[in-house]
């Protein structure tokens, strides 16, 4: 029995050609099947890359346009909110003025109207006073029954006109309606 | 009670290991163990070929896509075993994977017979052994490299225990360095010299017979197609792997400084 040949852990001359067989399969898998599949691999992840980059670039561009439209809208909003405060303001002013002048208006044409009511009795008081004094000496002549110098009873005439006119000025309105029923 | 007699009878007609030897230029070959090399050989190559002529950076197909998967499976091994310094050590891992599945692949064709007409060139001791001696050979130059030859011995002196046990540590490092490769071959070897055995048991398994009924045929149906799928599918792949797997790992010994000097 030769045992080299006849038990089967005892390697033989296959060993060798085997091995032949494997750096030969070594050969063309390491030299001509890894190297294009290890570009390809490469490309791909380099494809893979730039495209998350875009997208990256793209979220952050996204970003930025968002902040961008933010403070503007901000700045609308600021802006809105200061023109209203300024229409506001202005609303205000005009609204004082006008209450000013009309007040001013009020008080003038107030003070006018009394001041021409005032001239205008003073002008009643002054003619009543005359027509007064009038018959005040019409009267006194049939009286006495004689020619009253007006010059010579001055001093008197106008004391009584003095009265009169006091009593008309305490009140106007007695003394205005006594002209009214004359005439 | 006949028919278990007959099948003892049968099994004790299996013999495993055996190949058809030829005497070639002072060469003890086993030829059919040649020719199935040169088969596989032959499918791995066009594999490659196939793939390099389709191989596109866009969308893979599922071919570029099993190949792409086993490649970076290998780099992912390597990446996290040794870093980039292993980058060399990719195409062989990756070789070594691609041939001895192709090559375990083959016990599907299996007939169970004596001699296969293509039987699994790892399940011959030769082929497994030239890969595992060829991996080893690969180790030592790169621990060579990696510590020089001063730390290359001295490592093997003062590992794992301190100087003193100078004789321990090269006893322990000369036994794990000589069961390195012959692990590595047996356990390939092993796994598919009991992948084919099984082959044959269960072709043998025909001529059980209860009577009348054919019992061994119909298990052996039932069976063999069974036990193909698991030994020529999933064996096949796992010791591919493992031995791919292994390489790596003996080189990330080889090329790590764990010890220091």
């Amino acid at each position: 029995m030769t045992f080299a040949t006849s038990n089967f852990l005892v390697p033989n001359g296959t060993l060798i050609v085997e091995l032949i067989a494997f750096l030969i399969v070594l050969g063309v898998i390491g030299w001509k099947v890894l190297p294009p599949l290890n570009k390809v691999l490469g490309e791909r992840q380099d494809l893979i890359r730039s495209e998350l980059d875009s997208a990256e670039q793209a979220k952050v561009d996204a970003a930025a346009a968002d902040e961008e439209r933010h403070q503007v809208l901000e700045a609308a909003r600021h802006q809105a909110r200061e023109i209203v405060a300024g229409a506001n303001r202005t609303a205000d002013q005009v609204t004082t003025a006008a209450q000013a002048r009309a007040q001013a208006e009020y008080e003038r044409i107030v003070q006018a109207a009394e001041a021409e009511v005032a001239v205008a009795r003073a002008a009643a008081v002054d003619q009543i006073t005359a027509r007064v004094g009038e018959i005040v000496l019409a009267t006194a002549e049939r009286v006495i029954g004689r020619e009253i110098q007006a010059a010579d009873h001055r001093d008197l005439i106008a004391e009584a006109i003095a009265a009169v006119a006091a009593e008309g000025a305490a009140t106007p309105a007695g003394s205005g309606s006594p002209a009214g029923g004359g005439r | 009670m006949v028919g278990a007699m007959h099948l003892a009878l049968l099994a004790t007609d299996i013999t495993v290991g055996d190949h058809i030897k030829r005497a070639v230029l002072g060469l003890q070959l086993d030829l059919d163990t040649v020719w199935a090399t040169g088969a596989a050989m032959v499918v791995t190559i066009a594999l490659g070929f196939a793939l390099r002529a389709k191989a596109t950076s866009g969308v893979p197909g599922k071919f570029q896509l099993a190949w792409e998967l086993g490649v970076a499976a290998v780099k992912k091994q390597v990446e996290a075993n040794i870093g980039p310094r292993g980058a060399r050590i990719v195409p062989l891992a990756v070789s070594l994977f691609v041939f001895i599945l192709i090559s375990n692949v083959f016990e599907i064709v299996g007939l169970g017979s004596k001699y296969e007409f293509l039987p699994a060139p790892t399940a011959d001791i030769n082929l497994p052994l030239a890969l595992a001696l060829f991996v080893i050979v690969l180790v030592h130059g790169a621990s060579i490299r990696t510590r020089g030859v001063v730390g290359y011995v001295k490592h093997y002196l003062t590992q794992p225990f301190p100087v003193y046990l100078l004789p321990f540590n090269l006893f322990i490092n000369l036994v794990e360095e000589i069961a390195k490769p012959i692990t590595l071959a047996l356990r390939l070897f092993g796994n598919l010299l009991s992948g084919g055995l099984m082959l044959a048991l269960l072709a043998a398994l025909v001529a059980w017979t209860l009577g009348p009924v054919p019992v061994g045929s119909v298990v052996f149906v039932i069976v063999d197609p069974v036990w193909k799928l698991f030994d020529g599918l999933l064996i096949a792949a796992i010791q591919a792997f493992i031995f791919a797997l292994l390489t790596i790992l003996y080189f990330e010994t080889a090329m790590t400084d764990i010890g220091g000097h």
